[in-house]
């Protein structure tokens, strides 16, 4: 009964976000370009200095990342307005838990949003000659392993972001911590540089990072970085963090209502 | 002179009604920091990776860096009314009661908002440039110097001009348009690098459409002793003029979408 109620929150919002093609569009050209110069600047470095990875696992690195950009940094504007105003009084009211309806609405926004936005680019990727655009999975079984990591990591980055939106909570403030956060996700999970550009010494503690569980970990397995065999174990980090986050946000938000301040009148 | 008064005595008011909010305005700085601080170590790990891009040295690339960092936020702190908030006051109206009082519209706009919290990024990227210069070991003169702050101003022109393109097609179509971000943030991006290592249409862009090249590497590569392209000396302050262009023509296409707006009521 519950989960039909989750699913159909999910179902709305996934149409929600499919009501604005035409605003997705400018975005669409402009996190091309985006793509295109940091293809180029990898190249340029690669010229001078060639690395042990291959030019084509970075430049399908940077078109992934930018692909499913909208999947890390997408927030539900209505929550944090919601806080604001105090309207989230009335979602109190709901016979479901404020923590799944807020999840189900997040996931679906996150999901949808990502979609719309990356299949038109990945496209325009595949388009592009080799070692400037993507390039194909390295086996099917890793593409399997991508998609399912892919997945894991929607759900990941949806309790990292209830938990933003928790603090905020508590705090009022939606711009400070939420946009420290957003930012710390922005550098740790390898949109301003791929992960594996970093220095080899600090791989280890970067990839167990939460913020490589999102897209770097799935990344990893799509460009064969990470070997099949290593998949269950990727995968297992990824679901445990996911787990882990998905319970700190529940805690977070059931002590939030036990100490409820409603802000407006 | 009256309007750079009033100019300053909002900005006071401004900055007053934010500090009203110290920790907010604490953390917002800190993130501020984060970020910058982020991009900065980006270039710090490339550099760790492969220690040169093209010909140029990490010292020239931290000296780029901070160049483009310091002038696109003193930008964004001084011109935020421009930069961030001009789309509001279209959705909301707030544009008509601007239209109404005795004064430039652009004049008004400016004064409307500032962003102090970009103080950090800006730290951020005179660190830059002092470790850049050092690394790098340039010579100051006084041309340099010259040089240097016509190179910040015209780059600073140059920005509040592309927001400014923004603000025209906004106008238009009342809702903020990203496509026009991938030339002011794709701007500030790709040129944080010296720009002669892109492809060409991606350097004609930032040529000739959004011109950092002009305004920024030029006389930076130059007054690192390894001028762009090769181009003799004069060309330095010529191009820099570029910035002035570009806001020129943006202003005045902006005074003539000014002329086509329509109110969004209410």
């Amino acid at each position: 009964m519950r989960t039909k109620a989750y699913a159909s929150i999910f179902r709305m919002n996934w149409k929600l976000e499919l009501q604005y093609r035409g605003a997705v569009l400018g975005g669409i050209i402009c996190q091309l370009v985006f793509g295109l110069i940091l293809v180029s600047l990898y190249r340029a470095l690669y010229a001078g200095r060639p690395q042990v990875m291959p030019i084509e696992t970075v430049s399908t690195y940077v078109w992934l990342q930018q692909a499913f950009f909208r999947m890390v940094l997408s927030s539900d504007s209505d929550l944090a307005g919601k806080i604001r105003t105090g309207d989230i009084a009335y979602d109190l009211v709901r016979p479901l838990s404020l923590y799944g309806y807020y999840y189900a609405r997040i996931l679906a926004q996150k999901s949808m949003g990502s979609l719309l936005r990356a299949v038109p680019m990945l496209v325009f990727a595949l388009c592009l000659p080799r070692g400037w655009g993507i390039m194909a999975p390295v086996s099917p079984a890793a593409f399997a392993c991508f998609l399912l990591g892919l997945m894991i990591g929607l759900c990941c980055v949806s309790a990292l972001e209830n938990i933003t939106m928790g603090i905020t909570m508590r705090t009022l403030d939606p711009k400070g911590i939420q946009a420290m956060l957003n930012l710390l996700m922005m550098i740790l999970s390898g949109n301003v540089l791929p992960l594996t550009l970093y220095p080899d010494a600090w791989q280890k503690v970067i990839t167990a990072l939460p913020y490589a569980q999102l897209l770097d970990a799935p990344i990893r397995l799509y460009t064969g970085t990470r070997q099949v065999a290593e998949a269950p174990g990727a995968l297992l980090l990824q679901a445990a963090w996911t787990v882990v986050l998905t319970g700190v946000g529940i805690a977070l938000w059931k002590s939030n209502q036990r100490r409820l301040v409603i802000q407006g009148g | 002179m009256n309007t750079i008064k009033l100019y300053l005595h909002s900005m006071a008011i401004l900055i007053k009604s934010q500090m009203q909010y110290p920790v907010s305005f604490l953390l917002q700085t800190i993130a501020q920091l984060i970020m910058e601080g982020g991009e900065f170590l980006a270039v710090l790990l490339i550099v760790d990776r492969f220690d040169i891009l093209g010909r140029w040295m990490p010292g020239d690339l931290y000296f780029f860096f901070g160049m483009m960092s310091v002038s696109f936020y003193l930008t964004e702190c001084f011109g935020r009314g421009v930069t961030g908030n001009f789309p509001m006051l279209v959705r909301t109206g707030q544009l008509d009661t601007m239209l109404l009082r005795p004064r430039g519209v652009l004049t008004q706009v400016l004064c409307s908002a500032i962003d102090p919290r970009r103080i950090t990024c800006i730290a951020v990227g005179v660190l830059a440039l002092i470790l850049g210069s050092r690394m790098s070991m340039i010579q100051w003169t006084v041309w340099k110097v010259l040089a240097f702050a016509e190179a910040l101003l015209m780059s600073m022109l140059l920005i509040l001009g592309l927001f400014l393109i923004e603000a025209v097609f906004c106008i238009y179509s009342v809702k903020s348009v990203e496509l026009v971000n991938a030339l002011t943030y794709g701007g500030r991006s790709a040129c944080q690098y010296p720009v002669d290592i892109y492809p060409r249409p991606l350097r004609a862009m930032f040529t000739m459409l959004a011109p950092f090249a002009m305004t920024l590497h030029v006389p930076a590569a130059w007054i690192l002793g390894k001028p762009l392209y090769g181009w003799p000396t004069w060309t330095v302050f010529v191009c820099l003029l570029s910035g002035l262009v570009v806001f020129g023509v943006v202003y005045v296409l902006f005074g003539h979408a000014l002329r086509h707006y329509r109110s969004t009521g209410s």
